[in-house]
């Protein structure tokens, strides 16, 4: 059944609009919070970039640490927007509709903080150049383009431009709606912006199409993004722990995994501060909790197969490397919480309609899940390099510094600050798909029952 | 918005009456003389597969492995494409897709042909070799374990898996079972009261039935996945020296949900064009089936390429070894033959809607994605079993090329004859299209007009 209100189409553009053309009372001082860690975070980069990366934990053999980690980390929330607009608009869900706009700015936001990750893990960072350019024209040093390493910015890059497009062609719309409800400089950005949309027949066909062609044409790219991440890893040999087959799909089911909790967490957060009950309600909670178990435990399963295969040779330095892994603290303390917060307590949890349904419950569940993939990542990462070598007096061991820990805050605080900066001047809830949802939702009377119901196009 | 419903469109679905008669009563009516030879056809076929089958062991007995691998391989294609179809009545159901039921039946019926799949399995017990040879240890995912725990744990997933499709499928049949019981006639009566004793449709036992196809689907769905790790890690990856790939077990188990999907697809086209379910099974069915095999389609080659790009970037002897064993040398061939039957030809057809949108045209793909799944069976099959040295670290020497003699022929025509046989056999007890999810189906839905397009409208229980 349907939890919350039918609304008209002026009370839904009256809700949805609330954030864009009035400002809460919070906002500013929740802008002023981030907009403060993210100053923060610039000096502390400038720091960085005077005095060098000796200011953070990083040594030998350790070169990959909490940057990198963050960096895989955010390029797999990233495929929240894709795995909830695209996949589940080709799938005709219905209820992927209240959650789609905030799922594509999550992705546009994540993968800008991403790409910004590898340019301060450069340490000085107009070096990045090299990574294009040649080292020395005269001597023909190239890079060596056949590296994935190579490849992540083309492919991250090109997933940001169809992310932004992908945004953009379904803000169109709105953006009608709100020039038409605008005065002065607003309604002229809304203007320019809206590319003269006037919601004809012609213009909902074309961006229709657009959007489904969009949908399938950004599936490659959402798969090959992070696959060519986890191709960073898994092409070297020469690293305990990296050198598996089964990385690209792990790292895609884990980042639609890590993805999708990032959405919900959002969508409660946005329920709770625009008091969108109306439009956020349990039952859209339920369903995106049910996508989570059947990806969860697909991802447990890719978990289990990696850990199995990678003893499959009972070769020593594996078997040691799994050892300090698992068994070793403060590794094996992390490992735990990975597994726990991962997948143990949020699956066990959410097998249950009461918690499914409980918007608090879910959004500490989603929380816990994010915890645990952020650990994943750096479980991955970096035991694997503290033991790269065969000799033991070439071992090492990483903490990350005040330094890394501080750009961790500022990648937060920049997402969540450019969310609240995008809701004060578009609606976070796309208007279309709201109002587009209720033509297609209706209820059904069975015997003494009513039911959702949902209007499908025939062939 | 919705009250923009103006009318209800014409609804031509079968009445109840009409799908009860339909389904429960043609079948026994139907045992035509065409029916009785084609059984006679098949089961000679079959006839013909146990001589091969027993000519072989008289000619290479069950040591030499390089002689078997086509048998293997044809084990493998069995688990994989019968035992991946009744995966369809169970991932779209999660998705609450109501175009499914009718072809829900359809791929839980290929739970049949599993008896084939472990009957033929059986061999495969006294072909494998123990873990532990002349005192050494070869490489497995079972590290110290006793010598035949792989035999034992094979034998107990590949029957397992077996149990549960056919549990499932009978009580998914059960309410059709009671009808047949009540209303047919002759010996498909008397089986019915044996099969459904006391199913009356009382509520508790439809919640009971729902709760039981609930877990057996569950269970099949994780005994399916189990099965694929085990087999393809013991019969194929275990075997070849030097081989080490993460991705192959759930490579192995993504095609089965390829080849199942297309299993699924062709018989709802026979069963479409010559089973007489034509006002069942329909373009609706077949459109949204494609889409999903276009999808796997996809997934082919992602898997494929992910471990492919490992091996080829590492430049490792070892894993060049393993590129030339599987994709370049003696089996390249094959290795084509599944890249275009399974990925290429599928990918390039199926992206168009107008080919989706047919019934012939997804058919045909069908058909094409089974033989190219077979091809696969038959690269890593073949190829893993023609390995010599399984206590080796390396792979040394890449085997020549080895061609299928007369008897791997019979017995893959006995194969595909015993597949086909126990199909139609189940079919004359049990009706190819679900009544009672028809009946469901009709229920939750019907048909709409929406200002001037004709739609559909469906109910979301739950």
């Amino acid at each position: 059944m349907r939890q919350g209100r039918q609304l008209d189409e002026i009370r839904v553009n009256k809700e949805l609009l609330n954030g864009a053309l009035e400002t809460p009372a919070w906002w500013k001082w929740a802008v002023l919070f981030f907009a403060t860690i993210v100053v923060t975070g610039f000096v502390v980069f400038g720091i960085q970039t005077n005095k060098g990366l000796g200011v953070t934990g990083l040594s030998r053999p350790v070169f990959w640490g909490a940057y990198i980690t963050t960096f895989v980390f955010w390029v797999g929330i990233s495929h929240a927007g894709i795995m909830i607009s695209a996949i589940l608009r080709l799938t005709q869900a219905e209820w992927r509709r209240p959650v789609t706009r905030a799922a594509e700015l999550l992705t546009v936001f994540s993968l800008l903080t991403a790409l910004s990750f590898p340019v301060i893990h450069a340490g000085r960072p107009w070096r990045i150049i090299y990574w294009i350019f040649p080292y020395d024209f005269a001597r023909g040093l190239w890079p060596n383009i056949r590296s994935p390493l190579i490849w992540d910015p083309a492919a991250i890059g090109t997933y940001l431009t169809g992310s932004t497009l992908f945004l953009y062609v379904a803000l169109l719309p709105d953006l009608g709606v709100l020039r038409d409800r605008t005065t002065g400089w607003r309604h002229a950005m809304y203007g320019a912006l809206s590319l003269g949309w006037r919601g004809n027949p012609r213009q909902w066909r074309l961006q229709t199409v657009a959007g489904v062609l969009l949908s399938a044409l950004m599936l490659p790219i959402f798969v090959s993004v992070h696959s060519i991440v986890s191709w960073d890893f898994a092409v070297t040999p020469g690293v305990e722990g990296w050198n598996s087959t089964i990385f690209a799909p792990y790292f895609v089911i884990g980042a639609v995994h890590s993805g999708v909790s990032a959405v919900v967490t959002m969508m409660a957060l946005m329920r709770w501060l625009w008091k969108w009950d109306n439009f956020i309600r349990p039952e859209h909670f339920d369903a995106l909790a049910r996508l989570l178990i059947v990806v969860a435990t697909a991802w447990f399963g890719f978990t289990v197969v990696e850990i199995l295969f990678s003893l499959y040779t009972l070769e020593g330095p594996e078997l040691a490397f799994r050892d300090m892994q698992i068994f070793q603290w403060p590794w094996s303390g992390m490992f735990v919480t990975f597994l726990l917060c991962a997948f143990f307590i949020p699956v066990t949890m959410w097998l249950f309609k009461s918690v499914r349904s409980s918007i608090v419950l879910m959004f500490w569940t989603s929380i816990l899940v994010n915890i645990g993939m952020w650990l994943e990542r750096f479980l991955i990462i970096v035991p694997s390099l503290a033991r790269k070598q065969p000799f033991v007096y070439t071992w090492g061991s990483y903490q990350p510094s005040i330094v890394e820990f501080t750009m961790m805050a500022w990648s937060f605080a920049f997402v969540a600050m450019n969310m609240l900066l995008f809701a004060r001047f578009f609606p976070l809830i796309p208007l279309f798909e709201s109002k587009e949802s209720m033509v297609f939702t209706t209820e059904m009377k069975i015997g003494r029952t009513t039911i959702p119901a949902v209007l499908r196009e025939q062939e | 918005m919705a009250s923009r419903i103006t009318a209800a469109a014409h609804d031509d679905r079968p009445t109840f009456q009409e799908a009860a008669a339909d389904l429960v009563n043609a079948p026994s009516t139907a045992a035509s003389s065409t029916t009785t030879r084609w059984f006679l056809i098949l089961g000679a076929f079959v006839v013909l597969g146990v001589v091969g089958f027993v000519l072989k062991i008289a000619d290479h007995g069950m040591d030499d492995r390089r002689a078997w691998g086509y048998y293997v391989a044809m084990v493998s294609f069995l688990l994989t494409t019968a035992g991946g179809a009744p995966m369809l009545s169970i991932a779209p159901v999660l998705a609450k897709a109501n175009w499914v039921r009718p072809v829900m039946r359809v791929s839980q019926l290929f739970s049949s042909i599993g008896v084939l799949t472990a009957i033929m399995s059986i061999p495969l017990i006294f072909l494998l070799p123990p873990l532990v040879e002349d005192e050494v240890r070869r490489r497995s995912i079972w590290f110290g374990s006793p010598a035949y725990f792989p035999h034992i744990w094979d034998t107990i997933a590949i029957f397992g898996l077996v149990f549960l499709g056919l549990a499932l499928l009978w009580a998914s049949s059960m309410p059709d079972l009671a009808a047949i019981r009540e209303s047919g006639s002759g010996r498909r009566q008397q089986w019915a009261r044996r099969l459904a004793p006391g199913f009356i449709g009382t509520s508790g036992q439809w919640k009971a039935l729902r709760i039981r196809i609930g877990v057996l689907s569950a269970f099949y769905f994780l005994f399916l996945i189990f099965t694929h790790v085990l087999f393809a890690s013991d019969y194929i990856h275990a075997l070849v020296p030097g081989y080490k790939d993460a991705i192959f077990p759930m490579y192995h188990a993504l095609t089965s949900l390829q080849a199942g999907t297309a299993s699924v697809i062709l018989a709802s086209y026979f069963l479409w064009r010559y089973g007489g379910f034509n006002r069942y099974i329909g373009i609706n069915q077949i459109w949204n089936l494609a889409k999903l095999q276009f999808a796997l389609s996809l997934l082919w080659f992602y898997f494929f390429f992910s471990a492919f790009i490992v091996f080829w970037y590492s430049r490792t002897p070892q894993n060049e070894k393993v590129i030339e064993l599987f994709d370049q040398g003696p089996h390249l061939w094959a290795f084509l033959g599944a890249l275009f039957f399974c990925f290429i030809i599928p990918m390039w057809t199926l992206m168009w809607n107008f080919i989706r949108v047919s019934m012939r045209g997804p058919a045909i793909i069908a058909g094409v994605i089974i033989f190219g799944t077979l091809l696969d069976r038959i690269r890593l099959g073949v190829g893993a079993w023609a390995t010599e040295g399984i206590n080796d670290k390396f792979l040394q020497v890449v085997p020549e090329t080895v061609w299928p003699d007369l008897w791997d022929i019979f017995m893959f025509l006995g194969m595909f004859a015993g597949a086909a046989f126990l199909f139609l056999l189940v079919t004359r007890l049990i009706p190819a299209v679900s009544l009672w999810e028809i009946q469901q189906s009709r229920l939750i839905s019907k048909p709409a007009m929406y200002m001037r397009s004709e739609v559909e409208i469906v109910g979301k229980p739950d």
